[in-house]
């Protein structure tokens, strides 16, 4: 076993938590070590607990682990809620006064060594002080990575904190941590949401809109942080209504456009998404799915939105849905989402969740590809006329997709209308005209499927049952599937990043070689066992739900499926 | 006939609709903007009045109910040189599209915004709309109309509107007149024309809307915020026409940052500014 360390931080909010694992992270890249962290908080501007937890490896991590090595708790009072998920040699870190199993804890004096350092707020960095020493950082490295984040007299006072926690440290806490020196690797440091704007932006997004809601609003951050440069013009809209007639207008006049929300607003957006479907305008909706219904459980994780997106949207139009499985994997999405939807004219809609929008790791920049952006657009003498020198927006083609002008293009107009149209795009009550429109909608679905990105397995061919997944549970999936290799267990694990169009010739293969399938899903109903059967006819073996607004960790996942699988195996003749 | 903008698309209206009037004016006051019919986009909902788009053979975006509004902001922000001009009923923008209306007033876009305000849902046949009397009988409110009428020449000079007027849809030459001084006006301009529903409205017909209407006087001073904002207000005795607040402020595209040249279908997407993006987020040790 090589370095496997979990660090989990806690506190409420407004206490650095985020902060603290963000610096961790950046502990860990600079030592030479992969990392990959998740945030669990409440749904509050202060207080509260709230916690994030950085695993520490020599090999790129994937996914989170229950228990946790080391657990610095800012807030004392937090201690007999996470000691539980302390492992039996971990080390606890806490400032008194501590009540209940005192035994465990270390007792570090956070906040005098914070007033030492000149201010109460810096207990968090004291606390990265000692966890600096135990994993064995030199004060050196610490000081230059301060000097990345701080400047000034901010700067003095953290890198204070962060040496009076270390030598606090010194012959109180445990070497049993210490990073074996490893070398530099130039790596960012990126999280879910991050990477999908970053993706969309590469993708030649040029026009974003929405209305702030969690997990979404982290998108927007990122497009109208990083687009600006590129061109992309973004606005806050009044509602989720607005934003997405918002990107559907843009779109019209020709820009690469999108929205990011969450459930609740995406439900708002539905008749947008119809109009998306009628007028066959290019857009791209990333949806972070928490836990609902209504409300639900704002800050948290689930996957409940499956069936919802396939079936969004009134009367019959063609769709993409797409669901990235890692932060890489939401960049490359994102961008060819841009490109799917411009090439189909379909709105394409991108699945995340909670876990993976907050979910940090370090990626190898040359993972991230940038690809010329490849505009559809109809211009100048590509222009097609009617014999009457009139351009038609929604021109009768083999393929289903008709040339796509501008407004604003010499010479011509550009028609769109939410009812049904004609060719020339002006509204017909003429049912022979509409069977031909509906048609030429449901043509695009051939050229959807032929663009089918198909499903990712991994592990064994002759393993004896498969375990299938969509979206972010990928990382949890692959590594339950080498802890169940090393318990005896062969199994594959299969990765939908599509599932609209839904990959069933590449599914039922799956279904046939593999005695038995499970799904692995964050809903309580089995949508995705639902959706198999629905589209290839086939019942998977069972359903691992977890739906508590929590995602799976590995180790729960694997002893869960050895059950399964066992039973599997007494009932086999 | 033989305008520049004509189209052969066949007409929906009833006979004698107030729609026809309306549609005359928009495609006069185009016609004096000088601009092809590349350089234009009539947008809409959904209503009798949100046919009008495919009516003018200009560019046409008919979107949802209640939705003109974003999307003609959109695809303004998008190209600017585009001459945007949105021309939908009240319940539509009023109604439906009530959000979408303060807020884009508070942005201030440039775009010209013609409501034909009948008072009635006439495509659903015959209900209230915001605008319709207290006291007005429709399909869904037999006993009457209980809610107050929205004002909306009060609401947009509340909230900062720089361009609020009234027209009466009879009066083609008038009404083209400040359709051609709200598409100029730089920002957000509202002309609010009182329509005649002939099917559905027997209370405020072509004679009850002659007989109230006045124009303002030649020396009224439309910049004075105050006395606008009471003469908006005027309904029961008489109702002014003209144009009733007017004040220069910038445009949403002047200040937003980003909204400008090149439109943003024309923008490049260089492979060498996606890489300094990436390479933003490296971490690197001095």
């Amino acid at each position: 076993m090589g370095v496997d360390i979990n660090i989990r931080i806690t506190g409420g909010a407004g206490q650095g938590v985020h902060t603290s694992g963000a610096f961790v992270s950046r502990i860990a890249v600079a030592a030479g070590y992969h990392f990959h962290s998740t945030q669990d908080y409440m749904s509050r501007i202060r207080g509260g607990r709230n916690s994030c937890s950085v695993r520490i490896m020599d090999v790129p991590a994937r996914a989170g682990r229950a228990e946790a090595d080391i657990l610095l708790s800012l807030d004392p009072g937090h201690l007999p809620h996470f000691l539980p998920g302390l492992h039996p040699k971990g080390l606890a870190l806490s400032d008194s006064p501590i009540t209940g199993d005192t035994g465990k804890v270390t007792v570090a004096p956070l906040k005098e060594l914070a007033l030492s350092a000149g201010s109460p707020i810096l207990g968090n960095m004291v606390g990265m002080g000692i966890v600096a020493y135990a994993l064995g950082i030199s004060s050196h490295r610490m000081d230059q990575l301060l000097a990345l984040e701080f400047r000034g007299d901010f700067l003095e006072k953290n890198r204070s904190a962060v040496r009076l926690g270390a030598e606090w440290a010194s012959g109180r806490v445990t070497e049993s941590f210490q990073l074996p020196p490893a070398p530099f690797r130039p790596r960012m440091i990126l999280a879910g949401n991050e990477a999908l704007a970053l993706g969309a932006v590469a993708g030649g997004c040029k026009f974003a809109a929405g209305y702030p809601m969690t997990p979404g609003s982290s998108i927007l951050l990122g497009l109208s942080t990083d687009g600006p440069p590129l061109g992309l013009v973004f606005e806050q809209a009044e509602d989720e209504i607005a934003a997405l007639n918002m990107a559907i207008g843009a779109s019209y006049a020709g820009a690469r456009s999108m929205v990011a929300t969450s459930g609740g607003g995406f439900a708002l957006m539905v008749e947008a998404l119809s109009l998306a479907g009628m007028l066959e305008t290019p857009v791209v909706i990333a949806l972070g799915m928490r836990p609902g219904p209504a409300t639900g459980m704002p800050t948290r994780t689930g996957q409940e939105e499956l069936e919802f997106v396939l079936s969004a949207g009134h009367g019959e139009f063609p769709r993409m849905v797409l669901a990235p499985g890692s932060v890489e994997e939401a960049y490359a999405l994102a961008r060819h989402a841009m490109d799917m939807a411009e090439a189909h004219q379909v709105p394409c809609i991108l699945l995340t969740d909670q876990y993976l929008a907050d979910t940090a790791v370090d990626v190898d920049p040359e993972d991230l590809a940038i690809l010329p952006v490849h505009r559809r657009i109809v211009r100048g003498n590509e222009v097609p006329r009617n014999p009457e020198g009139r351009y038609l927006r929604y021109a009768l083609t083999e393929s289903g997709v008709s040339p796509m002008a501008v407004p604003g293009e010499p010479g011509i107009t550009v028609v769109a209308d939410s009812d049904e149209h004609d060719e020339d795009g002006h509204l017909t009550e003429d049912h022979g005209i509409r069977l031909r429109m509906a048609a030429k909608r449901a043509r695009k679905e051939e050229g959807l499927a032929a663009d089918i990105l198909p499903p990712v397995l991994a592990g064994p061919p002759d393993g004896e049952a498969a375990l299938i997944g969509f979206g972010s549970t990928k990382g949890v999936i692959g590594e339950a599937r080498e802890i169940l290799a090393r318990e005896g267990f062969p199994v594959v694990s299969v990765h939908l990043r599509q599932v609209w169009p839904f990959p069933s010739g590449a599914v039922g293969g799956i279904l046939s070689r593999y005695g038995t399938a499970l799904t692995v899903e964050n809903n309580r109903r089995g949508q995705l066992a639902r959706l198999i059967r629905a589209e290839t006819g086939r019942e998977v073996a069972g359903t691992v739900s977890r739906h508590d607004g929590l995602p799976f960790t590995p180790e729960e996942l694997a002893r869960e499926v050895k059950e399964r699988l066992w039973v599997a195996r007494s009932t086999r003749p | 006939m033989g305008g520049p903008f004509d189209t052969a698309v066949e007409n929906a209206w009833c006979p004698g609709c107030g729609n026809f009037p309306i549609l005359t004016a928009v495609k006069k006051a185009l016609e004096r903007t000088g601009k092809g019919k590349n350089e234009i986009v009539l947008v809409s909902g959904i209503g009798q009045a949100a046919k009008l788009p495919h009516y003018v053979d200009v560019n046409v975006f008919n979107g949802l109910h209640g939705r003109a509004l974003p999307a003609a902001l959109a695809i303004k922000m998008a190209n600017p040189s585009l001459e945007v001009v949105v021309s939908s009923g009240d319940g539509d923008i009023y109604g439906e599209g009530g959000n979408h209306f303060v807020h884009n007033i508070r942005r201030n876009p440039d775009i010209a915004v013609f409501v034909h305000d009948n008072q009635v849902y006439g495509l659903t046949k015959g209900q209230p709309s915001p605008t319709s009397d207290p006291g007005w009988t429709g399909s869904l409110q037999r006993s009457g109309v209980i809610s107050g009428p929205f004002p909306p020449l009060a609401v947009a000079i509340a909230l900062g509107c720089g361009f609020v007027a009234r027209a009466l849809a009879s009066d083609v030459d008038h009404t083209a007149e400040l359709m051609f001084q709200a598409i100029a006006h730089k920002g957000f301009a509202l002309v609010d024309i009182l329509q005649p529903c002939v099917t559905f409205n027997k209370k405020n017909t072509y004679e009850w809307y002659g007989r109230m209407a006045y124009r303002v006087p030649p020396d009224y001073d439309p910049s004075d915020r105050q006395r606008a904002f009471a003469l908006s207000l005027e309904w029961e005795e008489r109702i002014p026409v003209g144009v009733l607040y007017r004040k220069e402020r910038p445009s949403f595209e002047e200040v937003h940052p980003g909204v400008g040249n090149p439109p943003l279908h024309a923008r490049e997407t260089p492979e060498e500014a996606i890489r300094a993006l990436i390479r933003k987020r490296v971490l690197t040790l001095p």
